[in-house]
């Protein structure tokens, strides 16, 4: 696990740039990244984690389908051959493909496949301390396949682990300078959930405040999640 | 010479019979998308996107459903993150799911049709918890393939997505229960025969005897009213011995006073208290008034047992109610802590059925519980938490129930009211949707059963 820096910059958390925000991710590393299948995704930590060049990466992630014409998404970190495996609910689109599918097929990326509501209550035990859950889904479907199952309710459920990476890369609206953060629409979707959940979490934001710039009723991710932030431009 | 099969919109206004008003929906990818669009104004059901919101209709930009299309939040809307999407999936609170399968068995196991399309790969995205989840699942699909293959069948020839979950499955052709006495054909087109519908399906059909043919009306659905006129109109069905959750800090924030004053006046007895204390009045005002709390159940003899974290005074001189009547024998108690209260009730209310925690491992509190070492750490088994009735306190709501909190109210009652049969709110102010901000709602209206406003003359002290 990478540990954040002992010394935060005067700036409080806010790092100059991608590069500077992803300081200490190695090769091997399991990585976060929110977003949705090509929207509200990181883009400027993906860049990032492209140009820090490291290898053997697994990213845990939506999946990666085609973003808007310009945008460097999942999937172009992915055709870039750093990323090792990948755990997604929907790691492709199953009508357009893409590098995932061409990767996959060719035997250069490794897949795991989860349902949805399986990895997100497997981040969200990972960032609340919780060893495992047992779950209803899946059950008798190669989801459960090696995994111990027990009957509660009468219903017999599956029992998962918990799931927590290396670093997280979110996406958010706006920070304080401490690291509370809010989301705007749907780009709520992953990452409250992943911010607990990384040994370092790396948020891009569109805007910075000062502390109190947030309403305290309004704040979705608190600052005690947040390591590091970095202007989205 | 069979008819024609259906155009797809009206398999999906079909489908849209399914609905009633006020049900919560999910929606997978490919033809139940389209729902939405068949819906007048599409209000009286929450649709639930795994992408994060709830109560939408299209078109719009910001938003974009399973299927791309853009689509816009409805007044009293709003966004949430995935892991609460899973726990609305889950924890029973989705009534109805569509799904299109590529294939569907008689028994009811099905193939999402993004694995068929992606050839071997199981990408299952949210279809599995929808299924596994909803109290009706129902399979909207073509009856047959474009090579003419039956998407109905006796066994599935891919992997399922799903074990026995589908309930009811509607085709281009007709409408069929299924299940684990396999399928009863109980629809069919206009201008088929049940017997060119048994023809073109490749698994054994039952003819229903009440055989009837599919209509294509769309229900006209409505919100249910959730306003009820005082505490005791929302709270007079609450049959004795039943497990209410409660909030309730040692302070007055949080806790629902007036319902609470409303459940004495009713007087139903052996109730069931969860909650993080079991009433601190007579304890923590040191002269000050009382505040209203669990104590005026307690004093009524209402309260046959507490689950809770603090269930003693902080003073062993001044005992609280619930303490007085614990040491009579006239109540039974369940001591759990705090953090593992709140973790019971969000896995009571997301549909988790047991989870490993390390809190309490090598303790009193780990007694009769499993023990487990996981990756190295010690654990213990606790389960999920889930009660007949529940009584929050928020701010304001909507009419739909959405709510909005005030302060550290927030602590117990946003996960609370996601565990109870019936969930009950007091707040301050009722609005009308929409005047609640979709970034702003911290417990969704499909969580909310009934609302009462909180008399504005109405004390919290005795």
């Amino acid at each position: 696990m990478t540990s954040a820096p002992e010394n935060t910059p005067a700036e409080g958390k806010v790092y100059p740039s991608a590069l500077a925000a992803l300081e200490g991710i190695a090769d091997g590393a399991s990585v976060l990244v929110a977003g949705w299948s090509g929207s509200g995704e990181p883009e400027k930590l993906l860049r990032g984690l492209a140009e820090t060049g490291v290898s053997g990466l697994t990213l845990i992630c939506q999946g990666a389908w085609v973003p808007e014409a310009g945008v460097f998404g999942v999937g172009d970190l992915v055709a870039g051959g750093q990323v090792k495996k990948m755990v997604s609910p929907m790691p492709f689109d199953p009508e357009h493909g893409g590098p995932v599918k061409d990767l996959w097929q060719s035997g250069e990326l490794e897949l795991e496949v989860v349902p949805q509501g399986v990895l997100a209550e497997r981040l969200r035990a990972g960032g609340a301390g919780i060893g495992g859950v047992f779950l209803p889904t899946g059950a008798r479907t190669r989801f459960a396949e090696g995994k111990e199952l027990r009957p509660f309710n009468g219903k017999e459920h599956v029992l998962e682990f918990a799931l927590k990476a290396d670093f997280a890369l979110l996406r958010a609206k706006a920070a304080d300078t401490l690291g509370n953060m809010v989301y705007e629409g749907t780009g709520r979707n992953w990452n409250p959930t992943m911010a607990m959940a990384a040994a370092v979490v790396v948020a891009e934001v569109d805007e910075v405040r000062e502390p109190g710039g947030i309403d305290p009723e309004l704040v979705i991710t608190q600052a005690i999640f947040i390591d590091r932030l970095v202007l989205s431009s | 010479m069979p008819g024609t099969p259906l155009e797809l919109n009206f398999v999906v206004r079909r489908a849209a019979q399914e609905l009633f008003s006020g049900a919560v929906v999910a929606l997978g990818p490919g033809l139940p998308c389209r729902l939405p669009s068949e819906l007048i104004n599409g209000s009286g059901v929450w649709l639930v996107s795994d992408s994060g919101f709830l109560g939408f209709q299209g078109p719009d930009t910001d938003a974009a459903d399973q299927e791309r299309q853009p689509v816009m939040l409805l007044p009293g809307g709003a966004y949430t993150g995935v892991v609460d999407i899973a726990g609305i999936l889950r924890g029973g609170h989705t009534d109805v799911a569509f799904l299109q399968p590529a294939q569907v068995a008689a028994n009811g196991d099905f193939v999402h049709w993004t694995t068929g399309a992606t050839q071997g790969l199981f990408a299952p995205g949210p279809a599995v918890d929808m299924a596994y989840g909803a109290s009706k699942v129902v399979a909207v699909t073509t009856h047959q393939r474009l090579d003419g293959k039956s998407n109905i069948v006796e066994k599935c020839s891919l992997p399922v997505d799903g074990a026995g979950q589908v309930d009811i499955i509607i085709t281009d052709v007709a409408v069929m229960n299924a299940g684990p006495d396999g399928l009863e054909l109980v629809e069919i087109a206009p201008g088929w025969t049940a017997e060119e519908v048994v023809a073109i399906t490749d698994a054994p059909l039952t003819v229903s005897s009440g055989l009837k043919e599919m209509t294509f009306q769309v229900p006209t659905l409505e919100m249910p009213n959730k306003v009820y006129p005082n505490a005791v109109e929302a709270l007079n069905d609450v049959p004795e011995g039943s497990t209410i959750n409660v909030d309730g800090f040692a302070g007055p924030g949080g806790m629902a006073h007036y319902l609470m004053v409303g459940l004495r006046d009713l007087g139903v007895k052996g109730l069931k208290l969860i909650s993080n204390t079991a009433g601190v009045a007579r304890v923590s005002a040191f002269g000050a008034p009382n505040v209203i709390d669990h104590s005026i159940l307690v004093e009524n003899n209402q309260v046959a047992k507490a689950t809770a974290s603090y269930p003693v005074s902080p003073s062993a001189s001044r005992p609280s109610a619930f303490e007085e009547a614990y040491n009579r024998g006239e109540t039974e108690l369940e001591v759990v802590p705090q953090g593992t209260l709140a973790e019971r009730l969000r896995c009571g209310g997301a549909g988790v059925a047991a989870f490993y925690t390390p809190t309490g491992a090598g303790t009193l509190l780990a007694e009769g519980k499993e023990a487990r070492n996981i990756g190295g750490k010690d654990y213990i088994l606790e389960m999920g938490l889930r009660a007949d009735y529940c009584i929050i306190r928020g701010h304001k709501a909507d009419t739909l129930g959405n709510v909005v909190y005030k302060g550290t109210s927030r602590n117990f009652n946003p996960v609370m009211a996601t565990t109870a049969r019936i969930t009950v709110v007091e707040v301050d102010e009722i609005v009308e949707p929409g005047q609640l901000g979709p970034e702003e709602i911290v417990t969704p209206g499909l969580y909310i059963d009934r609302i009462v406003l909180r008399p504005p003359d109405f004390s919290a002290y005795l």
